[in-house]
């Protein structure tokens, strides 16, 4: 069951149109939220909280429309991009109020708030004040302290901005853990594919307030699987074989590569080799990643829209 | 007996299952925290100086004069030798620590929100943006309420003890108590609504104050050249602009004390507070929900 649907959401500032008519459904995992700036990722994270309404369209999350009482918001987390911790108070102190203006009741929120610091790592930092804290761990405060209530959903903005390379794996396997042992779904909004390709489950593309392209990761991925062959000598006589069989390899001097292969595509190279006498060296698949997949396909929107628009 | 090593078992991550409070206890929540920071509480002492110098400003010359007259009273040879100030004269004494203390403190219930932008937050939880306006409202007036009744609740009870008779000076004075509460209130009312609207408007708590003072001083120094210098309705109607000068006149009308020489009546001063302050509290909850949602 989906946690979230959007319904040709439309939503515009002045005359500049943030979301075009998106419709989308979010189910239960992790989700990217993929998009340049302006893509309109932002807009849909605040429609989703109910701090924007929709010009046209509407959003259900967790089964309430977002424009009822904010009462759905006890099950949603948020971390925002943006700086948003006070730094003069110490986490412990700031996420059990928040965990109380959630909705826990008082020792509760205490108990929550300390747990949660556990499992992000500030345990023993916990009654520090947070304007002595690293980077890497304000960001781990805002997961934190949208964990803290035990959200059934929780929406993290850019949650790696700002991160050295060691701090981005550290945020993106906390997010993970988040994900997968702690079991509360997580929406994550970003432009870097490399964090969508890592973390997410399923991923939404926007690109200028229209939804390009959704779906399970692993599905872009394998339509894309691609399979190298390098050969010590026999390359031509391979290739001739794998076109007589059906198969169209690209030779490039002693390597071949065969695009969108299947399971029986392996046995065919296979005969095919030993048909040959070719000499194999290697022979190793390989997936394009997010960015192989999405850039081409958005510039070549963006360039349809400009030969359109008559630019 | 032999114990083996001590082992640490990680039950990982426990999902919480228990009830989830009413939106009232959220707002209760914010209140609290409201109160505290008033009070710098859980803060440096840094953050306690200001609030509770000021608090001491408005209580100490009350308890000094009870202490006085303490003394002096029993050796006085003629009663009237030493007389504690009436009530309505001890708040527009209190006034100047009072105004300061909304200027000063106030803005640091909503400034670092908004500063440290944990206004986002509070947009992302199961409460509207009056919810939290509201609750930082109604926190700084409880702090403020309670800092302006407590040294007339010093006056009022020491009256009471020196009395002759207690009882029989309670069935004379009792209605003093409501309106000790009342004038406090308004006080407390004007001074949080003003200093709160001014504190959303900026994000620097020193700015916010400066505004406070500069509304008070301005307003001031123009309704007191309008009542100084001209007659007739016009330039009494613009001496209102003197919001402590309004604040005095209505204490003193609710006290039931003669305002004929002033230019207005007392409840002409009241209800211009009102319908100010309400004028003020919409402006706060608009420009707050705005700050809220971002």
């Amino acid at each position: 069951m989906a946690l979230l649907h959007a319904r040709d959401l439309t939503k515009s500032y002045g005359s500049v149109r943030a979301l075009d008519g998106v419709s989308f459904e979010i189910e239960p995992g992790i989700t990217g939220l993929l998009g340049s700036n302006g893509a309109g990722k932002t807009t849909s994270l605040k429609l989703f909280m109910g701090l924007l309404d929709p010009d046209s369209g509407s959003v259900e999350v967790l089964g309430a429309d977002t424009r009822s009482s904010p009462e759905y918001r006890t099950r949603i987390g948020y971390a925002p991009e943006h700086d948003c911790l006070p730094l003069s108070v110490p986490a412990a102190e700031f996420l059990a109020y928040m965990a109380e203006v959630s909705g826990l009741p008082r020792t509760a929120a205490r108990l929550r708030a300390s747990d949660v610091l556990r499992h992000v790592g500030l345990f023993e930092e916990r009654y520090r004040a947070m304007g002595t804290y690293s980077t890497g761990m304000k960001q781990r405060v805002k997961l934190a302290q949208a964990l803290v209530h035990d959200p059934v959903l929780a929406f993290l903005d850019e949650p790696t901005a700002g991160l050295d390379p060691l701090g981005r794996r550290e945020m993106l396997e906390l997010i993970r853990r988040v994900g997968r042992e702690f079991g509360i779904s997580i929406v994550i909004s970003t432009h870097l594919m490399g964090d969508v390709e890592r973390t997410c489950d399923s991923v939404i593309v926007l690109d200028a307030g229209r939804v390009l392209r959704t779906g399970a990761i692993s599905g872009f991925v394998e339509e894309t699987e691609t399979l190298e062959v390098e050969l010590v000598e026999g390359a031509a006589e391979l290739a001739a074989e794998l076109e007589r069989q059906g198969l169209a390899p690209r030779l490039d001097g002693s390597r071949l590569t065969l695009e969108a292969v299947s399971g029986e595509d392996y046995d065919t190279l296979r005969d095919a080799i030993v048909d040959s006498s070719a000499v194999l060296y290697r022979l190793a698949p390989s997936r394009l990643s997010l960015a192989d997949v999405f850039t081409p396909v958005v510039a070549a929107v963006d360039e349809a829209e400009a030969e359109g628009s008559g630019v | 007996m032999t114990t083996g090593p001590a082992e640490v078992f990680d039950l990982g991550y426990q999902p919480y299952e228990g009830g989830r409070t009413t939106r009232w206890s959220r707002r209760r929540a914010i209140w609290r925290d409201g109160i505290r920071i008033s009070f710098g509480l859980g803060r440096g002492a840094g953050a306690k100086f200001a609030p509770w110098l000021l608090i001491a400003l408005a209580l100490v010359p009350a308890a000094v004069l009870v202490v006085i007259s303490a003394f002096t009273s029993p050796t006085a040879a003629d009663p009237d030798d030493f007389e504690l100030p009436s009530y309505a004269e001890y708040y527009g004494f209190a006034m100047v620590p009072l105004g300061l203390f909304a200027a000063i403190v106030a803005p640091l219930l909503i400034c670092p929100d908004r500063r440290d932008g944990v206004l986002s937050l509070y947009a992302a939880r199961p409460i509207t943006p009056t919810d939290y306006v509201a609750s930082r409202w109604a926190a700084f007036l409880t702090v403020a309420t309670a800092t302006a009744w407590l040294p007339e609740a010093i006056l009022f009870t020491w009256n009471g003890l020196d009395a002759e008779s207690t009882g029989s000076w309670l069935g004379d004075n009792w209605d003093v108590v409501p309106r000790f509460l009342l004038a406090g209130a308004t006080v407390a009312v004007v001074f949080t609504t003003l200093s709160l609207l001014t504190a959303s408007l900026s994000s620097r708590r020193a700015y916010a104050a400066v505004a406070t003072l500069a509304v008070l001083f301005v307003g001031s120094a123009v309704g007191g050249i309008a009542e100084e210098n001209f007659t007739g309705p016009v330039s009494d109607a613009v001496s209102l602009a003197s919001l402590p000068q309004a604040l005095e006149d209505s204490v003193r009308w609710i006290f039931g004390e003669d305002l004929s020489e002033r230019p207005l009546p007392g409840s002409v001063s009241f209800l211009w507070l009102v319908g100010l302050t309400l004028v003020l509290a919409v402006a706060l909850q608009r420009r707050t929900a705005g700050l809220v949602r971002g």
